[in-house]
């Protein structure tokens, strides 16, 4: 390689590297240095216990109810969420009747996708303040006033008493699935339409088109979305933070790790333990994406 | 996807080995940690006078922040930083309000640059037990001792409220300066009990055909508190009531985590009692709510009883109906044995402020609390939030509303049986415990001894923990 | 399956369709819709009475509440000035990096890679304090221009991540001509190579802005002091947390409602752009 390149490359890259490194890798080593401490974050002073603060993790009830919470989502939000999107993706471009050979989107679909996207552009903070009211646990409630009313429910429910990881699954997959169904409509207008023409003169039905043509060639992006909602899967912490009863609970039962690690260390100053805990939690997080990106390969290696 | 994409796939795997790469660097970092070096920091500092008790430098800055919550903080900006700009025309007040105590502050703290003074409440308040072992707290013995701002001839510890620097002591010196006086009890609407000619209990059982009757009349939860945020309201009374049972040493005992204190017999009963309460009289659905929910409800006479402190009044002002009238009630008696009168109560000096050890004027900060503790400083405290505060005769000339006024002449009747305890701001994972043990027990079907099992066993694993610093009483 | 077997197909996958599309838009519009109600109500009206009964009066004293006593129109153009340098600054230096990374071989070109994907797992709350200190350290805080260098460095694992996977499936042909007419590296970036990349740019940007945008922890930790230099987001749950205390919770959907309406027609405007954006994209 020329001379120049390498100036080349180092000038792209230097900037990049500094700014990240200086805000995010730094950070970082902090933190796996703070684990293994007792630093309470309110004095300079700490002493070093090694892995103590993973050895009391291991025996931590607390952090085992959030591993799966964090489990229960991994699997529910994106089956959910992407079951959903898939299915009205599908409808807004393919439901419609066929023009000119092209299939179309069921009438006012272009409404519906404007609809559907909304929750994405609200921020998180605005979901959870609304969602509690949604999720009152009385009759004032959104939900259940409209379970009564309409569906002549007799008692209304407390969601975020008896079902609070439900909730919170709910207000995720409400905000999420919008976003997924652009992604997948975006998606499916770019398969060729070649392919669809050549199926609707084999005289396939719409259905059998979805699963056999669609779906495979929408493979890699069903895997991308898998991935980030796997990620969102290990966060929650706003929305258990402004929905849960006495935050994580009723006695833990909504308990997620971005939670615990904020009591612990904002509310309870065990800094040292927090780090270990946002160290566990990296470790999770990177082994759910490292395992997802595996199985994906494999799958897309084989059709 | 192409081929060169699909190994990207395998960034992932490899991207783990580079975080633990990066591990033996850390301790290259370690010092960023303490970025700031532990040596005292240079403080402001003038010449002590008579006028100047304090020593502090007139034109030094000081830095205030404030809790943004019930009590709003315009008794700061209104009354007392006005008053020490008065007396240091030159000095510039650096003032801050925020919701969110610990997110902002504890940075600071950690990196030694901490504000003078600060305003530790709300449910994101510090911990400040550890803030104190951390050597971060200044120690208010001088400022107690100075002569008070406007009441010629006294020291300032001379006119407060017998008990206020005890609430603020740690180990034995006085830190923290709780500053509002606060009373506990059942709040009630006097115009709901006059019409329904109903009278405040004083034993168990009037209690309970009380909360019958305001059954039978509609009332749809006779008994309720807030869940969601508030067990803390709970808690509180269900230890009072094991205080009037076992005499104020069960809490102390409790406070000084004493081997099995929260299972002696007072505890016991005073746990099931209220469990039998929670399971009779309240709605389930108040676990779900919040505090100010739930006190719209009682606004709405939808509740009889609500446990709260007195900033209850104010809180609910702009929603309270103009006749509502609230008034407190001390907790009824719980046996015939009690070691207390009925009229005992729980009332404290509360709403913490300290100065920064290790701010960079120290002596200004004090000052600042001077001037709250001032007669004038108080009075206007309590005309601009309608809460009392710890400096005696601050009420006088004011004109109080009617729960303030109840709360004031309950806490004459109460005369000297007035109790608290301090183990919740002490040890942190205790008060988180205690919240979910009474959200069991008073919603969730808990009995009265997995209650004082859990506590107790939360209390002993604090004792075991030699990574948190004990207190006494 | 002949031409009437589709028809009916068809038919009746639109009446099922129609019928789900319709459940899911109310799903999505009723708390909207209960959250701009409540910002004209009282808190007796919100907390004790039928969610979706009208208020008894249409006042807009809350939306002025909101807009002078919690500035939320201040904190909207803060928003709108930071996410819009992040995100300029983000593509930038993302695409910079990921563009070297991805069709430049040098030594150290993984260990560089990886270093920025690792990013990637990482929750931003867990390092809150070390980050705060970094930048106090680098005199940056309570600025906005320190808040858009760490958005930026926050966003570069996963902006880096799916350029460079873009940038690899671009032709090497054009790359190769131009170089061949003498146009210098830094030229063909600019010139031939973004430009080539535009659509993956515009996901990734969109990507970026409503991450950002929605960014709570990080100006929470970094802006402090000064309010008036806050967010939108960190106004929101200000007043949601003092609402606890003042109870001004008509207040707080006034300042929802705010929050909300200019997104809306930001979207409804700019729908098809990011559709087309997803569809070059994403997909790749």
């Amino acid at each position: 390689m020329r001379h120049g390149t390498y100036r080349f490359v180092i000038g792209f890259l230097l900037a990049p590297i500094v700014l990240y490194a200086t805000f995010v890798f730094y950070p970082i080593t902090q933190l796996v240095y703070v684990s293994m401490t007792n630093w309470t974050g309110l004095s300079p002073k700490f002493r070093f216990v090694g892995l103590d603060n993973f050895a009391k993790i291991w025996t931590d009830g607390l952090f085992w109810k959030a591993v799966q919470h964090h489990l229960f989502l991994l699997i529910l939000l994106p089956l959910i969420t992407i079951a959903l999107a898939l299915f009205f993706a599908f409808l807004l471009n393919m439901g419609g009747g066929t023009r000119g050979g092209v299939m179309t989107g069921v009438w006012g679909s272009k409404f519906y996708r404007v609809v559907f996207f909304l929750p994405q552009v609200l921020a998180v903070v605005i979901v959870g303040v609304i969602f509690s009211r949604v999720y009152g646990p009385d009759q004032t409630g959104v939900l259940n006033r409209l379970l009564i009313d309409v569906f002549g429910m007799d008692k209304p429910i407390g969601f975020m008493i008896d079902y609070g990881m439900w909730a919170i699954l709910g207000a995720l997959v409400w905000q999420a699935v919008g976003f997924y169904v652009v992604l997948f409509s975006a998606g499916m207008s770019s398969i060729p339409a070649d392919l669809y023409e050549a199926a609707v003169l084999d005289g396939a039905s719409r259905v059998v088109i979805f699963f056999r043509v669609t779906i495979p060639l929408l493979w890699e992006t069903v895997q991308v979305a898998w991935v980030y909602l796997g990620i969102l899967a290990f966060d929650a912490f706003a929305l258990v933070m402004l929905l849960s009863i006495e935050q994580g609970g009723p006695d833990g039962a909504t308990a997620v790790l971005p939670v615990l690690i904020y009591k612990q260390g904002i509310r309870e100053s065990e800094y040292g333990y927090a780090s270990a805990l946002g160290v566990s939690l990296f470790l999770l997080t990177i082994t759910f994406a490292v395992l997802a990106l595996r199985t994906g390969r494999r799958e897309a290696v084989e059709h | 996807m192409s081929d060169s994409d699909l190994t990207r796939r395998s960034v992932l795997r490899r991207t783990a080995a580079v975080g633990l790469l990066a591990t033996p660097a850390a301790g290259l970092l370690t010092a960023c940690v303490g970025a700031k070096d532990d040596g005292p920091t240079d403080q402001a500092e003038g010449q002590v006078t008579a006028e100047n008790p304090l020593g502090v430098k007139e034109d030094a800055p000081v830095e205030v922040v404030i809790f943004n919550g019930g009590l709003g903080t315009k008794y700061a900006t209104d009354a007392h930083i006005p008053s020490y700009k008065k007396k240091f025309p030159k000095a510039d007040v650096k003032f801050s309000q925020t919701e969110e105590i610990s997110t902002i502050l504890t940075p600071r703290f950690s990196s030694n640059t901490p504000p003078d003074m600060v305003n530790n409440a709300g449910s994101k308040l510090m911990d400040q037990g550890r803030l104190v072992s951390a050597g971060q707290v200044a120690e208010l013995t001088d400022l107690f001792d100075a002569p008070s701002l406007d009441v010629p001839g006294k020291k300032v510890k001379d006119t407060l409220i017998p008990g206020t620097i005890e609430a603020g002591t740690y180990n034995g010196k006085p830190y923290v300066l709780n500053y509002a006086y606060t009373v506990f009890g059942l709040w009630y609407s006097g115009k709901l009990f006059a019409e329904k000619k109903w009278t405040p209990p004083t034993t168990w059982s009037e209690f309970t055909s009380l909360l019958d009757a305001m059954r039978a009349a509609g009332i749809t939860a006779p008994y309720a508190y807030a869940g969601a945020n508030a067990a803390y309201y709970q808690y509180l009374v269900i230890l009072t009531t094991a205080a009037k049972i076992g005499g104020p040493d069960v809490l102390k005992n409790i406070d000084n985590l004493e081997a099995g204190a929260w299972k002696v017999d007072a505890v016991r009963t005073a746990a099931r009692l209220w469990g039998e309460i929670g399971a009779k009289y309240t709605d389930k659905s108040h676990l779900g709510l919040k505090h100010t929910e739930v006190q719209l409800q009682q606004n709405q006479y939808k509740v009889g009883f609500y446990p709260s402190g007195s900033w209850l009044e104010n809180e609910q002002a702009k929603d309270t109906p103009p006749d509502f009238k609230y008034q407190l009630a001390p907790l009824p008696s719980a046996t015939s044995a009690d070691k207390l009168k009925p009229t005992a109560l729980y009332a404290a000096p509360g709403e913490m402020y300290f100065v920064a050890a290790k701010g960079k004027n120290v002596r200004g900060g004090k000052e600042y609390l001077r001037h709250m503790l001032s007669k004038e400083g108080a009075r206007k405290f309590t005309e601009l939030t309608k809460v009392l505060t710890v400096v005696q005769g601050s009420t006088e000339g004011l004109t109080l509303s009617p729960g303030t006024e109840s709360a004031n002449k309950a806490l004459t009747a109460a005369g000297t049986e007035i109790f608290n305890f301090r183990w919740d701001a002490w040890y942190k994972k205790m008060d988180d415990e205690c919240r979910t043990a009474t959200n069991e027990l008073m919603f969730q079907g808990g009995t009265a001894d997995k209650f004082c099992d859990r506590m107790q066993a939360i209390a002993d694993a604090v004792k075991a923990d030699s990574s948190i610093e004990k207190f006494n009483r | 399956m002949n031409s009437t077997q589709t028809k009916r197909e068809i038919r009746l996958l639109s009446g099922f369709g129609h019928l789900s599309l319709a459940l899911w838009t109310i799903m999505i519009l009723f708390p909207l819709v209960f959250a701009v109600l409540a910002s004209f109500k009282s808190n007796t009206e919100i907390f004790i009475e039928n969610p979706f009964g009208f208020p008894s009066n249409w006042d807009f004293a809350s939306f002025g509440r909101a807009w002078t006593r919690a500035s939320i129109g201040t904190y909207f153009i803060n928003s709108v000035i930071v996410v819009v340098a992040s995100t300029f600054g983000t593509m930038l230096l993302g695409s910079m990096a990921a563009y070297v990374l991805a069709r430049y071989r040098f030594v150290g070109n993984r260990v560089v890679y990886y270093f920025f994907v690792a990013g990637l797992a990482f929750p931003v709350y867990v390092v809150l304090t070390p980050l705060y200190l970094v930048v106090d350290t680098l005199g940056l805080l309570n600025s906005h221009i320190g808040l858009t260098l760490v958005y930026i460095a926050y966003s570069l694992p996963f902006t880096v991540f799916f350029l460079a996977a873009f940038f690899k499936t671009l032709p090497n042909a054009v790359a190769e001509a131009a170089l061949i007419d003498g146009a210098s590296h830094t030229k063909l970036f600019f010139r031939v190579m973004l430009p080539m990349a535009k659509p993956g740019l515009v996901s990734i940007t969109i990507f970026n802005i409503i991450g950002q945008w929605n960014q709570y922890v990080l100006p929470l930790a970094l802006l402090p002091a000064e309010k008036d230099k806050w967010l939108l987001t960190q106004g929101i749950a200000a007043i949601s947390t003092s609402a606890g205390y003042e109870a001004d919770w008509a207040a707080l959907f006034a300042a929802l409602t705010i929050a909300i309406i200019p997104m809306i027609i930001m979207y409804a405007f700019f729908q098809r752009q990011i559709q087309s954006g997803l569809t070059a994209g994403a997909v790749k």
